[in-house]
């Protein structure tokens, strides 16, 4: 939304400078997230009297003589149409920026021209759309005579040196009220501990019941007010006025003075309107009167809107109907069968409350994002409809007269009183305001206040919609005040548990680290390519409706297959070697719900090892991360070579994988992958991984263990020739070690393989002198 | 060996129906081709997979329980000098150490959630326009990756009121992992971590939510700030607040450039309702913000999507 900061001033006397009243509306109204900074850009440019006008003979221009407030006149050849003698025109003089260009890279500097070779021209007489007040181009803007002399300056006539804030709409999605200047000044004043001045008046007007307004149901209208006006005249749309440059300003642009009329109102007021050809809208109800139905769209109808578009309506549209055929999608945009044209004789103005629900729906059903609908999705109230209706007809009284009236209520705010004590105040804020200032800055924006002794009795003004409880009004008295002005200050609490999970996150990622490996995040989402690559089924995905490409659609399973797509990444960067490495969280369907009806969550840590010059077998580097790293979290492993069939496993190769066992459990897999696997992600022969269930890792993971610092006093280096695998023959070694009653450390030397029969090397160290028998029976084995 | 031959026979049996389309009615030919092309298709797969598997079945085992391949050197680490940690957990975790000196447990949030906890029991009005504001992706079951940590409060709530019955207080945060449906460019991302923190006292005030967050935001960056505050609205805090910090001068701030840090508020007296805590009796703030920008800021970074891009060129940066 765009807000003029001189229209604001028309309502509320601001005693501080503009750099300070911008601070305050961000600091106590709203965010602005953008000032346009106009005051120059109307500069150099005047009002002049065209002195004289001579046609240039065979071409369409014509040689005028202005005065332009100096003793002396000025030539300047103009395009326009309309140029005459005697008019009061808008002159741009040499050396200004044509306003329409000023947020252009290069402005359009206005110089000294020769024209046809001939006619010197100095500066232009500009058209609304050079002057940036609409798109207009058919002639140069005519200024009414009662507002200026030439020689003024334009900025001056029509007050264009103004800051245009631009407001972020979200933060006040809760505040229709301030939709409209008179809101939003209201508001301007309350933040400047000012009383706002401006006095609502009810309408004089008196509906009948000669126009017959029909709503199907309270809930989708709450109000429908319509005036039928009857033409009685043209309006004199010949000069510029401040509706234009107010329109401009506020990012709307001129259209008709009807249309205008209904646009400024709204900005103005907050409260949308609209305008049906009466003609028209009697014609395809088929009636002699109009009869306005205002229902729910039914299945199957369609309606043609203003900009040509042909919408297939939705059931929960809200339509208006001329006896029960639609002709405008209510709080959207009117329909293509009742637009005023120039043809035009009599109108309705509708104004008119609709449920945000529905218009929500609407807007997003049919992408319809206008300034109306934007107004009416905050939930307008229904107090000022029937004001503002008779408002446009004020301001259209030149060539309309009120003809009929209507009022529907179905439903109306009533002013709705909340109790509040200033101690209940004071102490949700941390403030000591006291009872007379909580007092004034409420009323300032239009609550009464009953009370004493500091129990308040807060009754909001009808435009407030959003007061329901006591915290509503506390919010009011803490900002209108400025949340600046509370001061800080810090409770003081002993320090807190850590977090088991974030701090053995921690503690791994510390380690494999110090292991050169590299933490990654990847999406939660992946393709459904992605996870049938890695030999997973998506259907045990849950499935993302609205996602964003078909490449997030679904959430992982498991975290293995985005570091086989980060591997191919960085294989392709290229890196030569990489362990990487990610600890996040996935969800199976047939893990079903936990006892809070939501899907059962895992925390999984994984990690992928690949090498692009490697000929060895890469399952043992991934066995040897993941021993060094639970040797370093304390926690006893074995592996076991038979995989079980959740969809963790399914990526990995069963002939070159193995189980990963702590204390007789499965927590999880590491090995090498599935040929098929490795081929549909394009990696080479070295790759292998693992992946774990981290919740297993909080629950065995140890701070410390015992160490034993006795020196070792014996070494020895033993090999035997095996077809055994080597846990069989450390197994063999320490049967043999317990039966002596003998303790040793064991560390695996080599392993070689000559032809068919396996030599294994290993090499123990023992904090005890050890007789040879003991080593003559190990190398029996 | 077998499966794959019987296919192969099926798929040369298939091939010959298609001869049959000339005896078939006209009418009738469209159908009858997209029946046999449906059943090719499937097939094929099949037949894929199969020889998939006959090219997994060729595959050498080995001792699992070796330390090393026969005739193969033993394993080594890769050198610590190639090792890294992601920028923005460890960020996290200096986030989280801070708030846990300042008294604050942490609790994880959740990374699929349900309609309730990220909106109905934050007090959005049901179909509000405001739930709009979030963006949020759905499955099909309904169920909503978050789009913002707020999705744990009322379960923050729920844990921690016996221990607010027995001491008087909650003071939780909770770092995780956000959604949005948005499109990606150098400064959104789907997909990025927030941090929310959950205050409940019987004499909590404003003062002391401001004074928390100026604290957390002063230890974090390691030097003295100048606070703002801007009017903001949430449905599940009233007051609510945009808060603010001036850009440390550390990492090239000027005076009066300020940075919008998190969202923050009272929370709404249905929020705690909700939760089964008496609001006449209780009080709370909340807030919750964007981790990926503070880590942003404080590296200098220009770009978030290299966060998740698992790119070790930008990720080896980070040790």
């Amino acid at each position: 939304m765009k807000i003029s900061l001189n229209w604001i001033k028309k309502y509320v006397k601001i005693p501080v400078s503009d750099e300070e009243l911008i601070r305050l509306i961000g600091a106590r109204l709203v965010e602005v997230e953008g000032v346009i900074d106009e005051s120059h850009k109307y500069d150099n440019i005047y009002v002049v009297k065209v002195v004289s006008a001579e046609k240039i003979p065979d071409t369409h221009l014509t040689l005028c003589q202005i005065n332009v407030g100096a003793d002396e006149l000025v030539q300047v050849v103009c395009g326009a149409p309309n140029v005459r003698e005697g008019m009061l025109a808008a002159w741009i003089a040499p050396g200004a920026v044509v306003p329409a260009s000023v947020h252009e890279d290069q402005p359009f500097v206005i110089g000294k021209r020769k024209m046809l070779n001939k006619y010197d021209s100095n500066g232009m007489l500009a058209g609304a759309d050079e002057l940036d007040f609409g798109d207009d181009h058919s002639g140069i803007v005519e200024i009414d005579p009662e507002m200026a002399e030439p020689g003024d300056l334009l900025k001056d006539v029509f007050e264009l040196d103004d800051k245009i804030l631009e407001i972020e709409n979200k933060s006040l999605t809760h505040r229709p009220d301030t939709f409209g200047i008179i809101g939003f000044s209201r508001e301007v004043a309350g933040i400047l501990g000012e009383s706002f001045d401006y006095e609502y008046q009810d309408t004089t007007l008196k509906p009948g019941k000669e126009l017959s307004v029909k709503i199907a149901d309270a809930d989708i209208c709450g109000r429908y007010t319509a005036i039928v006006l009857e033409k009685h005249g043209e309006i004199d749309k010949k000069y510029l006025s401040m509706v234009d440059v107010l329109l401009s300003k506020s990012g709307m642009k001129p259209i008709s003075p009807i249309v205008d009329v209904t646009n400024y109102l709204m900005l103005l007021t907050g409260q949308p309107l609209h305008a049906f050809d009466y003609d028209k809208f009697v014609k395809v109800g088929k009636s002699a009167k109009p009869e306005i139905t205002v229902r729910l769209a039914k299945k199957g109808e369609k309606l043609e809107l203003l900009d040509d578009t042909k919408v297939d309506l939705i059931e929960s549209d809200i339509v208006i109907c001329s006896g029960d055929t639609p002709v405008a999608l209510a709080g959207a945009m009117g329909g293509k069968s009742t637009m005023i044209d120039e043809n035009t004789r009599s109108i309705i103005i509708e104004s008119a409350t609709f449920s945000l629900y529905n218009l929500r729906k609407t807007q997003m059903a049919h992408g319809i994002f206008s300034e109306a609908i934007t107004r009416f999705t905050k939930g307008q109230p229904s107090y000022q409809c029937l004001k503002v209706a008779e408002a446009a007809a004020e301001m259209l009284a030149g060539g309309y007269r009120v003809a009929l009236v209507a009022d529907t209520e179905k439903k109306s705010e009533k002013p709705i009183s909340v109790e509040v004590n200033i101690d209940e105040i004071n102490g949700l804020l941390g403030t000591d305001y006291s009872e007379k200032e909580i007092v004034k800055t409420l009323e300032n924006v239009g609550f009464e206040i009953e009370g004493k002794n500091g129990n308040l009795k807060v009754k909001s003004p009808l435009w407030r919609t959003d007061i329901h409880i006591k915290e509503d009004v506390i919010e009011e008295v803490g900002r209108l005040n400025g949340y600046d002005n509370i001061a800080p200050v810090l409770p003081l609490h002993q320090t807190a548990e850590k977090n088991a999970s974030l701090s053995l996150k921690a503690r791994i990622r510390d380690i494999l680290s110090s292991f050169g490996a590299n933490e990654v995040l990847t999406y939660s989402f992946v393709s459904a390519h992605l996870v049938e690559k890695a030999g997973l089924d998506p259907k045990e995905s849950y499935r993302i409706v609205n996602s964003i490409s078909p490449e997030l659609q679904l959430i992982r399973q498991a975290i293995v297959p985005s570091l086989l797509d980060k591997a191919y990444v960085n294989q392709k960067l290229p890196v030569d070697k990489f362990a990487i490495f990610e600890m996040n969280k996935v969800y199976q369907k047939s893990l079903g719900l936990d006892s809070e009806g939501v899907p059962v969550e895992k925390m999984h840590l994984a990690l992928v090892i690949a090498e692009r010059k490697n000929a060895g077998t890469a399952y043992y580097q991934a066995k040897y991360y993941l021993e060094r790293l639970l040797e370093a979290l304390n926690i006893e492993v074995s592996f076991e070579g038979k995989l079980d069939t959740c969809p963790v496993s399914r990526p990995f190769e069963k002939k070159r994988s193995a189980s990963v066992i702590v204390n007789g459990e499965t927590i999880g897999v590491v090995g090498e992958f599935k040929n098929s696997v490795r081929r549909a992600f394009k990696l080479g022969d070295y790759l292998a991984g693992f992946e774990l269930d981290f919740d297993k890792l909080i629950e065995y993971a140890r701070p410390t263990r015992e160490i034993d610092t006795s020196l070792v006093v014996d070494k020895r280096d033993l090999t035997v020739e095996t077809d055994k695998t080597y846990r069989e023959v450390i197994e063999k070694v320490e049967e043999i070690l317990a039966k002596h009653e003998v303790k040793a450390e064991i560390t695996p030397l080599a392993i070689y393989q000559p032809e068919t029969i396996k030599h294994i090397s290993i090499h123990l160290e023992f904090k005890e002198k050890i007789d040879d028998t003991l080593m003559q029976e190990l190398e029996k084995i | 060996m077998e499966e794959l031959e019987k296919l192969k026979k099926e798929l040369k049996d298939l091939n010959a129906e298609y001869a049959k389309i000339k005896e078939i009615p006209a009418e009738k030919r469209g159908a009858f081709g997209r029946e046999l092309n449906a059943k090719k298709m499937a097939l094929l797969d099949k037949i894929m997979k199969a020889e998939e598997a006959q090219y997994d079945m060729t595959v050498e085992p080995l001792d699992v329980t070796a330390p090393c391949a026969p005739n193969e050197k033993l394993p080594e680490l890769y050198s610590v000098e190639q090792g890294s940690r992601h920028p923005l957990m460890v960020e996290l975790d200096r986030v989280t150490s801070i708030y846990q000196m300042m008294g604050f447990d942490v609790m994880e949030s959740r990374q699929l959630d349900d309609e309730y906890h990220m909106f109905d029991s934050l007090n959005f009005a049901k179909e509000h326009p405001a739930r709009d504001g979030y963006d949020t992706f759905r499955t099909e079951e309904g169920y909503i990756p978050p789009a913002h940590t707020s999705t744990m409060q009322n379960r923050v709530l729920k844990a921690y009121k016996k221990k607010l019955d027995e001491t008087g207080l909650i003071s939780v945060v909770v770092p995780g992992r956000v959604y949005r449906n948005e499109d990606v460019d150098a400064t959104h991302e789907h997909t990025f971590y927030q941090c929310e923190g959950v205050y409940v006292s019987e004499s909590c005030t404003m003062g002391q939510m401001l004074g928390i967050l100026r604290e957390f935001f002063e230890k974090y960056y390691e030097q003295k700030l100048n606070i703002r505050t801007q009017p903001g609205y949430f449905p599940f805090t009233e007051p609510s607040l945009e808060f603010m910090i001036e850009k440390p001068k550390s990492l090239g701030g000027k005076k009066g450039d300020f940075l919008e840090m998190l969202g923050c508020g009272m929370i709404h007296p249905n929020v705690l309702k909700m939760a089964g805590i008496d609001p006449e009796k209780y009080h709370g703030f909340a807030w919750g913000g964007g981790i990926d920008r503070l880590v942003m800021l404080r590296y200098g970074l220009k770009d978030v999507r290299h966060f998740e891009s698992g790119n070790l060129n930008f990720l080896r940066n980070f040790k």
